[in-house]
């Protein structure tokens, strides 16, 4: 009897022992780890709820937020934890929201049609698929992008003709000079649109170099606002390509355009400026 | 005679004068945009925060309305409390959740939200009227698409899907009594909302007395301030959030098309002034034997620069006014391109069109008119008189 009320006793006072079980390790989103000046090492004490009963977790590992376009506006920090103990901390049972299946490339249909035919309840989608669903937000400010570059493409093709109005007309002299000597309207026209021409690829040109700085600077201070390493702008090879013969065509029309109207006038009358004087005293006529 | 001079002026060179006002049109029809993209989705925003007079949202701390699925315990009490603070005219303990309908060959998910229907502010009853037992319901047009039900309608769902053992959980049999506009909700979605005593047992233990957020409405000509500040010790778990407080989220939000708005607006403004600057300057260099001859005459300088300030001016003015109607119609077509972003509501405009708007767009056309011509006509207008006029004879 007296054996046995020891031994309750010894192993009461051992079962009464706080457990030694070690914490757990979590893996920090970067940004609350900047924010709160966390540490790798560092003891968190993490709840399921705002005043809920904690675990502590040491902090082993920053995680750096994807390139992932349906991320870029949540402010939210992310954590990694173990599987078991988010399901304790926030008392979800034996359950997961997804599993990820690696699959190889070729078996890939197979597979899904295998586990949508196997597991009643669940739905197996490609990893693709989701992508796309998810970038929809960013698919739209696409598409937004496109018809502001329309306006603009309207807006440039408006200055370039009336820059090159301006241009030809200044040199109606020289153009009555070269017609009078017997250089043919034609000549004239190619001539303009070559020089048209040049000015629309020296000036793309210039557009590159502007938009590639742009670029640069659209993404350090985007990357900042929203502390990702997601591209916002990206001066790509067929931009460029598309850019610069988009100008060059849209220059040859403004120079065809300016040049067709130069030489429709009799050179005399581009010559004395009375061409002038017919369209101003055309109103009052 | 000034204005005379410039209209003559402009009439001499039409294509080169129309092919201005066309460039400038263009131009203000997208700084016309940009300043209503800048400012639109700010008004559109707070008309809809406000739109059923709610002006204040308690949510747990660190979220937003449905950014998780976190929920606040002990909703009983807490609407008990804060009914109870002065000036507090109505409380709208609000819960979200999914509806699972059973069509027999199919099932259908649909948002369920619920609340209070006596002081609700999430949806407009269209037509029908709002539930008022425990087992009715109103839906979205999207709903009543999906489901192919009519309003009178019974329906049955649940609101969770156990894969298991194949079974909704917290089944119900449901009367479709209204047809209502979800405010907060996209166009396309399917919706419902039910009593929030329904849609808590529903969900079993785990929403027990539980609610996603509250809204609450000040009693009218109450002082904003001092409600947040008497709500906030009342309830020291939750964070209050004021209409501005949500306005100053949606600006961290939505801060890319307003700094967009402002780059392209500048954009715009800068290639409207170049190009009234070069049209202006390109004439002024024409006229100087004109404009030297006119100074022969007598005529005062600051006559000139007044006149060629004028069609600089009158440029910006006409190409400004028919910019204004193209900007509406291009804001109405990016309208229509944003307004598909996933899960906006369907009341948001991004390019909400005001008069003050207009009137901005246009002053700082006009101003930039006014800029573009100043230099050149200074210039051309203080050419030596004897020397110029044997220039442009000589040529």
């Amino acid at each position: 009897m007296l054996v046995a009320l020891l031994a309750a006793a010894l192993l009461q006072q051992i079962d009464s022992s706080p457990p030694t079980r070690p914490p757990r390790t979590i893996a920090i989103d970067e940004r609350l780890a900047a924010d709160r000046s966390i540490r790798l090492g560092d003891r968190l004490v993490v709840s399921g709820t705002s005043r809920g009963v904690g675990d502590t977790v040491v902090v082993s590992a920053f995680m750096r937020r994807q390139p992932d376009p349906s991320e870029v506006a949540r402010a939210q920090y992310r954590v990694r934890m173990h599987l078991d103990q988010l399901q304790s901390l926030i008392n979800y049972g034996d359950r997961v929201d997804r599993f990820a299946v690696a699959t190889r490339d070729a078996l890939t249909d197979t597979a899904i049609a295998a586990i949508n035919a196997a597991a009643f309840g669940f739905r197996a989608h490609r990893s693709r698929d989701i992508v796309v669903e998810t970038s929809r937000t960013f698919l739209v400010v696409s598409r937004f992008h496109r018809a502001i570059g329309v306006i603009t493409i309207v807006a440039s093709a408006i200055f370039l003709l009336c820059i090159m109005l301006l241009k030809v007309d200044e040199r109606r002299r020289d153009v009555a000079a070269l017609r009078l000597m017997g250089v043919s309207a034609r000549s004239i026209v190619r001539s303009v649109m070559i020089e048209a021409a040049l000015v629309a690829f020296i000036g793309s040109g210039a557009g590159v170099a502007i938009g590639w700085t742009a670029a640069q600077l659209i993404n350090w201070h985007y990357r900042g606002v929203y502390r990702t390493p997601l591209a916002f702008a990206a001066v790509t090879p067929s931009i460029i390509a598309l850019a610069v013969s988009l100008s060059v065509v849209l220059g040859l029309a403004a120079g065809f355009l300016a040049a067709q109207r130069l030489v429709r006038v009799p050179a005399l009358e581009l010559l004395t400026g009375r061409h002038e004087e017919r369209v101003f005293a055309q109103p009052s006529s | 005679m000034v204005l005379r001079l410039a209209w003559a002026t402009l009439t001499r060179n039409r294509t080169r004068t129309l092919l201005a006002i066309l460039g400038v049109a263009v131009s203000a029809a997208m700084l016309l945009d940009m300043v209503m993209l800048s400012s639109g989705m700010r008004a559109s925003f707070k008309d809809l925060l406000l739109s059923r007079g709610f002006q204040f949202r308690l949510v747990l701390k660190g979220t937003l309305p449905f950014d998780t699925d976190a929920t606040i315990a002990d909703a009983s009490d807490i609407t008990r409390r804060l009914e109870s603070l002065a000036d507090v005219d109505a409380v709208s303990p609000v819960l979200g959740g999914q509806l699972h309908v059973d069509l027999g060959d199919r099932a259908i998910v649909a948002m369920a939200l619920g609340g209070v229907a006596a002081a609700q502010g999430d949806y407009e009853v269209l037509d029908g009227r709002a539930p008022s037992s425990e087992n009715e319901l109103v839906a979205s047009d999207a709903f009543f698409t999906a489901t192919g039900k009519r309003l009178g309608d019974t329906l049955s769902a649940g609101a969770g899907y156990d894969p298991q053992l194949r079974l909704f959980s917290g089944r119900r049999v449901f009367t479709l009594v209204g047809r209502a506009h979800f405010l907060y909700l996209s166009e396309g979605q399917r919706a419902v909302a039910l009593p929030l005593a329904t849609l808590q047992a529903m969900q079993g233990e785990r929403s027990h007395d539980r609610v996603s957020f509250f809204m609450l409405r000040a009693r009218s000509g109450a002082n904003g301030d001092s409600v947040r500040d008497r709500i906030a010790p009342a309830v020291p778990s939750l964070f209050v959030v004021s209409t501005e407080i949500a306005m100053r989220q949606v600006d961290e939000r939505l801060s890319y098309f307003r700094q967009l708005a402002f780059i392209l607006g500048s954009v715009s403004l800068a290639v409207g002034f170049l190009l009234v600057t070069t049209l202006v300057t390109v004439s002024v260099n024409e006229r100087l034997g004109e404009i030297v001859v006119l100074r022969a005459l007598g005529v005062a300088r600051i006559r000139i620069v007044q006149q060629i300030v004028l069609e600089g001016s009158a440029i910006m003015i006409a190409g400004a006014i028919a910019g204004l109607g193209l900007g509406l119609l291009t804001a109405r077509y990016l309208n229509s391109i944003l307004a598909s972003f996933p899960g906006l509501p369907a009341s948001i405009d991004f390019f909400l069109f005001q008069p003050s708007d207009a009137w901005t767009a246009l002053g700082l056309l006009v101003g930039a008119g006014v800029l573009a011509g100043i230099y050149p006509s200074w210039r051309g207008a203080s050419q030596p008189i004897a020397p110029t006029l044997r220039e442009e004879a000589v040529g």
